[in-house]
């Protein structure tokens, strides 16, 4: 065998060894996240979890101790851009964790699904990530998870 | 003031401009006088530059907000370090700090490099001037830092900085990420001189050798402070969360790691020639990439900065100019750089040398997938879909072990072709160590170990081990011969520095990774306190006991007190903070930290709620401060290896 043809074999092994190795060890969720804007989301049809972007609605924010949880409203245009609040989505986060940036009129995405059954209309969040207004240069923190 | 500065970085312009033009006449027709013209005007072109530095720090100091920039990104009630530091707080500054630094590595290596390199030296002075001419266009005509308001426009107080970045270690972070960026413009530039002669010898990288490892150092030490950076300051309880703009400075970092372990073999085996100046034209043309993922906001992550269109198109075009003509080059001159030697076997000091540049190219070539894995699907199907710090510590992990396991056996295999039986010999003793370490984790952690911090943990004492014998064969060699011990260390450190620091940066290494493995057994928790209740987390009890406010300043918000017990044991009061930046409407939630070897305890105040309870998060984050003190170790390492020594003189290290 010829010097290209060994080393061509030995390359098409690991290459196939290290799709294996991604493809098995990567095949579960929370590996690739996928952006839709709250407009593309409600265009889509296909239930299952989803990442969010929109803006907290004014006045939505209402954190509940007792339960542990937050609840707010997301819509499609940043409030003070005078974008009209058009049809909100209410969401529900089953956590305290909200991040620094996370207020009313701040760009988010929340991460969850639409819980089938009950409450049919709510996202239920199990993330939820905040933006800091344009008004900085610096994009701040998202809250990341590692 | 401003005008003046201004001024400079006009003239600065212009005599770079005719510093190239001599540069390239003198490496063209070899007149020595010519090459003088191109070397003083990198010297004038520092001058100008450090005069309008000057300027701009000179404007931040004074509050000088008739600049438009310094309005921008600084306010009156800065502290003036942070003031001083908002210099680089924004692009236009960001920018001119790259290209200041830039003008004074390319002064001290042009300078230090007279007489000794005189065909490379016309050529390597005009490639640094251009890259300076790149910087200069942008300052002088898209984003000068130097921009008026119109008379009577100015306003009496600044907009202030990102409170994220008012932070001691924003201070320094990004000048030295800079400082390692730009340090590889010096061997670049040298070896693209070198491609351009045709001298294709030694020389580009012996002459060069020091800012090799100088540039590799900063940037090494610059992105481990940006990580105790965000560990300190963002609060989500990690210091690496493979950001793109973490990446942006890591892969540079990674290909120079190889390019300095391969330089080795060239040198000992005059091997590998097309590939170590692969690896330089790749290291640069990544800074220049790092620097535009960074500056452009083409990935929108922490720190990048929202741009308008045409500075991420012309930057790019940049980096794909440089990196094009560099390679264009390389290609041109392939078949005089064909190496004699070949190699001998697989079980050689050189195969592992090899082995060690393929790993650190597969990192690379993840981190590179996966930084731009966003922008290739919002380019091919419209939507941005970005893989998750999962994607990335699956992919890099077995990678980082492999390297490990070269790392301890690189030192103890022989060049060309190593004996069964001296690789009996070499591997016992740190092989017996690293069984040793692993039979006591085993025993330890029982059933919560886990396959990789296993491996990592025992791989790192593997390279302890190896590391330990390097350093007691040698010097037991020396005192066989009558030296005394501490005598034969000092020489052995004087003599073979290279060798023997670069050991100590292994242990640097080995202690971060170490300390990274200690992630899988991290754990946290989330709860609501009343005053007076306590949050239990592995063993520890957290009994939260007020939240008061916090003296009003540049910020203002709230502290809770929360004391912190290990079963009965009082271990101090800790104090998150929640802090909101008035002038810029900002909140940030400032952890609070209780560090020791094994573990540290890590606080957020999440909220304080309207009835008077807090939110508090509490990580349990096992071994990070092994992360910082492999990084002091690595800088001890870097610094044995860099000693000037005192035969050589200090050019050629």
């Amino acid at each position: 065998m010829s010097k290209g043809v060994q080393i061509a074999i030995g390359a098409l092994a690991i290459a196939a060894l290290v799709a294996w190795y991604g493809w098995t060890s990567l095949g579960g969720e929370g590996s690739y996240r996928y952006f839709q804007t709250l407009d593309e989301f409600r265009a889509a049809t296909v239930a299952g979890p989803a990442r969010v972007h929109g803006y907290v609605a004014d006045g939505t924010i209402v954190r509940d101790l007792e339960s542990q949880s937050v609840r707010f409203e997301v819509q499609q245009d940043p409030p003070h851009a005078g974008g009209t609040r058009g049809q909100t989505l209410p969401v529900h986060f089953a956590s305290l964790e909200t991040p620094d940036l996370f207020k009313h009129g701040a760009e988010v995405v929340v991460e969850g699904k639409l819980q089938p059954g009950t409450d049919s209309a709510v996202f239920h969040a199990t993330k939820v990530f905040a933006k800091c207004p344009s008004k900085f240069e610096a994009e701040a923190t998202e809250q990341a998870s590692f | 003031m401003a005008e003046i500065a201004s001024n400079a970085q006009q003239l600065a312009l212009v005599i770079a401009l005719l510093g190239i033009g001599c540069g390239v006449y003198a490496g063209l027709t070899r007149r020595a006088a010519w090459s003088g013209v191109a070397e003083r005007s990198v010297y004038v072109v520092a001058t100008l530059v450090t005069a309008a530095i000057a300027v701009l720090f000179a404007a931040f100091a004074l509050c000088d907000f008739q600049l438009e920039y310094v309005s921008r990104t600084s306010a009156r009630a800065m502290p003036l370090s942070y003031r001083l530091a908002a210099l680089w707080g924004g692009q236009e500054g960001s920018l001119l700090l790259w290209l200041w630094i830039l003008t004074l590595y390319s002064s001290v290596a042009v300078y230090t490099q007279r007489g000794r390199t005189p065909t490379l030296l016309p050529w390597a002075s005009a490639m640094l001037l251009a890259n300076q001419v790149f910087f200069l266009v942008l300052l002088n005509f898209f984003t000068n830092p130097f921009d008026l308001f119109p008379p009577g426009q100015a306003p009496s107080d600044g907009t202030g900085l990102n409170p994220l970045l008012q932070h001691p270690l924003m201070t320094i972070h990004p000048v030295l990420l800079y400082a390692g960026f730009v340090g590889f413009a010096v061997p670049f530039s040298f070896a693209f001189a070198a491609l351009l002669t045709g001298e294709l010898g030694t020389a580009w990288f012996r002459s060069t050798r020091r800012w090799s490892v100088f540039a590799w150092a900063a940037l090494g030490i610059g992105i481990l402070l940006g990580g105790r950076w965000a560990y300190e300051v963002l609060g989500w309880g990690g210091y690496w969360a493979w950001d793109p703009v973490e990446n942006a400075s890591f892969m540079p970092w990674l290909v120079a790691t190889a390019f300095l372990h391969s330089v080795m073999i060239q040198e000992k085996r005059n091997m590998l020639r097309i590939w170590n100046l692969t690896l330089i034209g790749l290291t640069y043309t990544l800074c220049l990439f790092g620097t535009f993922l960074t500056r452009s906001g083409v990935v929108q992550s922490v720190h990048a900065f929202a741009q308008t269109e045409w500075f991420g198109r012309v930057f790019l075009a940049y980096v794909l100019l440089v990196g094009g003509l560099f390679f264009a080059a390389l290609l041109y001159r392939r078949g005089e750089l064909q190496s004699p030697n070949r190699l001998e076997s697989a079980l050689s000091r050189e195969a592992s040398f090899i082995f060690n540049n393929w790993a650190f190219l597969a990192i690379l070539a993840v981190v590179f997938c996966g930084t731009l894995f966003p922008v290739a699907t919002e380019a091919v199907r419209g939507v941005k879909t970005t893989v998750g710090p999962r994607f990335f510590n699956t992919m890099t992990a077995p990678l980082a072990l492999f390297l490990l396991f070269l790392t301890g056996v690189g030192p103890l295999i022989a060049w060309r072709r190593a004996s069964l039986a001296s690789l009996r010999r070499q591997f016992l003793v740190p092989t017996a160590f690293a069984g040793l370490v692993a039979a006591a984790l085993i025993a330890l952690l029982g059933r919560d170990l886990t396959w990789y911090p296993f491996m990592a943990w025992t791989l790192s004492a593997f390279v302890v081990g190896t590391v330990v014998q390097e350093y007691t064969q040698a010097v037991r060699a020396r005192t066989r011969r009558g030296e005394s011990p501490q005598r034969a260390l000092y020489t052995l450190l004087r003599k073979n520095q290279r060798r023997y620091g670069g050991y100590v940066v292994h242990l640097g290494v080995v202690f971060i990774l170490v300390g990274a493995a200690g992630a899988a057994f991290n754990s946290e928790t989330l709860q609501n306190v009343k005053p007076g209740d306590s949050i239990a987390l592995d063993g520890y009890e957290l009994r939260y006991l007020t939240a008061r406010p916090l003296p009003v300043g540049h910020y203002g918000g709230a502290e809770a007190r929360v004391a912190l017990f290990r079963g009965d044991e009082p271990l101090g009061t800790m104090a998150p903070e929640k802090r909101i930046y008035w002038l810029e409407q900002q909140p940030a939630s400032i952890p609070s930290i209780r560090s020791t070897l094994r573990e540290d305890v890590y606080v957020l105040l999440t909220a304080v709620e309207a009835d008077g309870s807090a939110t508090l998060k509490v990580h349990r984050n096992p071994l990070v401060a092994w992360i910082w003190l492999g990084g002091v170790v690595f800088i001890a390492g870097t610094i044995l290896v860099m000693w000037p020594h005192p035969e050589r003189g200090t050019g050629d290290g």
